[in-house]
């Protein structure tokens, strides 16, 4: 597949990023608003020599994924919050196995079944490992879907490098939003890296590797958990990535990921010609938490407003990470027939701050 | 120790003491899946995905690749790792809990793909590593750890018959039920697991061995009564035999 511009639905990208980058597996179960990944996987798929899987349920699509990871190939899965909730149980154990693969959160209104409009409910259950134990998954939310196909070589190329399920989240707003976007030409990212050190073909390749993530001494379970947290502490390290604009002399300085961090350019610019000194700072990681971005805010930094669409899950890593030294406000909704903020709303509120 | 590798082939490893109880049923089918892949000569590009439970230590013995899986989900896993490497054999191991229990629905949707995977359940009626706890093949009135006045059928159900809720699956092409209980009993069995390796060599589709053994300890019964208790309470319930074989179609590949 060459390079090429369609329009496409944010979904639809993100099912040819896939593809395009050497996801050659890929195992779902529909759920609005993520089907269309599905759906498209499962007529590109079969041109790149893959194919499409349909599960009976999320279990049996993480489950298949890891029973694919172990040959070393790369697979995926796409999702919404509870498909998510049944698939912790296999990403869980992928962090514990070391297994490479791509998941797709397309995230809506929760807890239950919550709502199928679009929200950003699940940037806890993302950021803080999601299952039982002392485990991360690298997060990354592209707000667009040129971002989404700009980003993915970059997030099968972690997958591989740490040997992790590697997350992607989008709010549902801007998972089913329709733009113009250039696809990348076909590269399989995940052959820069030799699995054959650790994937699990048969012992005409190697001796007998057997995957084990339960204890059968109590020294196995304590170095397993010493090895991801050496994992953790390098990607925390190395890998945080985010946006930022109009902060080096800010008075306040707004955050936001997917919808509401693409909205904050507008809202910037608008302020700024207003000759309000405002700045944004949009994670790209959602974890590892672009704590840099904060730790470096400067002196002039007087206010941060955090804009979610939840009642306020990234506003916890926010003051996290400035450690009380700025004051941080939070604006967010989740449901309803605007299930998000407008800029309006976020202007208004972000000069009230500022006439504070 | 002699090694008895030159005995019994390459896939069985028997370096090593293995980890079940005396008497334990898995030992004989830990023996009989080696032999069956030892005898196929398929053992370098064999897989084993083992469930939780007893069996899990199964590959231990084996000297060929292995998956631990969570708790009922190998047949899921092994949907999966087929899907990706075909030219591979997959065969999941696990007990009646895990098999059953926890993981009947991935059991279910595997076998109903048809997909060329192998399963063997090794029945023993109980939850043999978590202390012996009822699963859903107790049999009726059996004392167990959580159903200390027997299991109550109006309540608790009918123990479960897991190969005829896939007779009328198509892709499934070899089917059957075994037992350890005597010589005679494991020869069959023997035969049975061999053919159902030999049905997935053969690109056929879905394979599954459900078989009846004793876990003494579970039970808390002495080893003999065990075996008595498996020739006749559990096989006059369970009862051996080849549902369905499909595997005189194609060649050994
Ligand atoms: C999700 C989950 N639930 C429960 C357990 C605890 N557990 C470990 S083994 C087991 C039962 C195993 O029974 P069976 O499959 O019959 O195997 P056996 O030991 O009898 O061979 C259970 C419930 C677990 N490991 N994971
Ligand atoms: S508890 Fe039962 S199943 Fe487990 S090793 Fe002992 S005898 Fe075998
Ligand atoms: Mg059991």
């Amino acid at each position: 597949m060459t390079q090429e511009t369609l329009f496409l639905k944010n979904t639809e990208t993100f099912a040819e990023s896939l593809a395009r980058c050497g996801v050659k597996y890929h195992f779902a179960y529909p759920i609005t608003p993520a089907t269309d990944v599905m759906k498209r996987m499962a007529v590109i798929l079969p041109q790149y020599g893959g194919q499409m899987m349909q599960m009976e349920s999320e279990l049996a699509v993480s489950s298949a994924l890891a029973g694919a990871a172990c040959t070393g190939k790369l697979a995926a899965t796409s999702s919404s919050g509870p498909g998510l909730t049944l698939m912790h149980e296999a990403i869980g154990f992928m962090c514990a196995a070391e297994l490479p693969c791509i998941v797709f959160d397309s995230m809506r209104v929760g807890p239950g079944d919550g709502d199928i409009l679009g929200a950003q409910s699940d940037y806890y259950v993302v950021t803080r490992g999601g299952g039982h134990g002392d485990y991360h998954t690298i997060v990354l939310a592209p707000s667009s879907g040129q971002e989404i196909a700009d980003i993915m070589p970059h997030g099968v190329r972690l997958a591989y490098k740490y040997r992790a399920p590697v997350l992607f989240v989008l709010d549902g707003v801007s998972a089913q939003t329709t733009e113009s976007t250039t696809l990348p030409a076909y590269n399989d990212y995940s052959a820069e890296f030799d699995t054959s050190e650790w994937a699990f073909t048969g012992t005409k390749d190697h001796a007998k590797r057997a995957l084990i993530t339960g204890s059968y001494t109590h020294q196995d379970g304590y170095e397993m958990n010493e090895m991801l947290r050496a994992k953790y502490e390098v990607i925390r390290n190395n890998e945080q990535m985010w946006e930022q604009e109009q902060v080096e002399d800010a008075e306040l300085v707004v955050a936001a990921f997917g919808i509401h961090g693409r909205m904050c350019r507008d809202m910037v610019a608008k302020m700024r010609a207003e000759g309000r000194k405002v700045g944004f700072i949009r994670p790209i990681t959602l974890w590892p938490f672009p704590d840099n971005a904060f730790e470096a805010l400067p002196e002039s930094v007087k206010n941060i407003l955090v804009v979610e669409m939840n009642h306020g899950q990234m506003v916890d890593d926010v003051r996290l990470a400035v450690n009380g030294r700025v004051p941080v406000h939070f604006m967010g909704k989740t449901g309803g027939d605007q299930p998000m903020h407008t800029l309006a709303e976020m202007i208004t509120e972000a000069n009230r701050i500022l006439g504070e | 120790m002699e090694n008895l590798s030159s005995k019994y082939g390459k896939t069985l490893n028997l370096d090593k003491l293995t980890s079940y109880c005396p008497g334990c049923g898995h030992g004989i089918v830990t023996r009989l899946v080696g032999e069956a892949i030892e005898e196929l000569g398929v053992m370098e590009r064999t897989i084993a995905v083992v469930g939780i439970g007893c069996g899990g230590f199964s590959h231990h013995y084996m000297d060929i690749d292995a998956i631990e899986a969570t708790h009922g989900r190998s047949p899921s896993f092994a949907v999966g790792y087929k899907l990706a490497m075909p030219e591979n054999i997959v065969f999941t191991y696990a007990g009646d809990g895990d098999t059953c229990a926890i993981g009947l629905g991935d059991l279910m949707h595997a076998a109903n793909k048809g997909m060329p995977i192998t399963t063997i359940m090794v029945n023993n009626t109980v939850f043999g590593m978590t202390g012996g706890q009822m699963s859903p093949t107790t049999l009726e009135g059996q004392v167990t750890a959580t159903s200390v006045k027997g299991r109550d059928i109006s309540s608790q159900g009918y123990p479960l018959l897991v190969p005829e809720m896939m007779q009328s699956m198509a892709g499934v092409k070899y089917l059957a039920r075994e037992s350890v209980d005597s010589p005679k009993a494991i020869r069959k069995a023997k035969k049975s697991i061999r053919k159902a390796f030999e049905c997935q060599v053969k690109g056929l589709g879905y394979a599954f061995v459900e078989v009846i053994v004793p876990c003494p300890t579970g039970l808390k019964m002495r080893v003999k009564d065990s075996y008595e208790r498996c020739a006749n309470e559990m096989t006059d319930y369970f009862k051996p035999q080849v549902f369905k074989d499909e595997t005189e179609q194609g060649d050994v590949a």
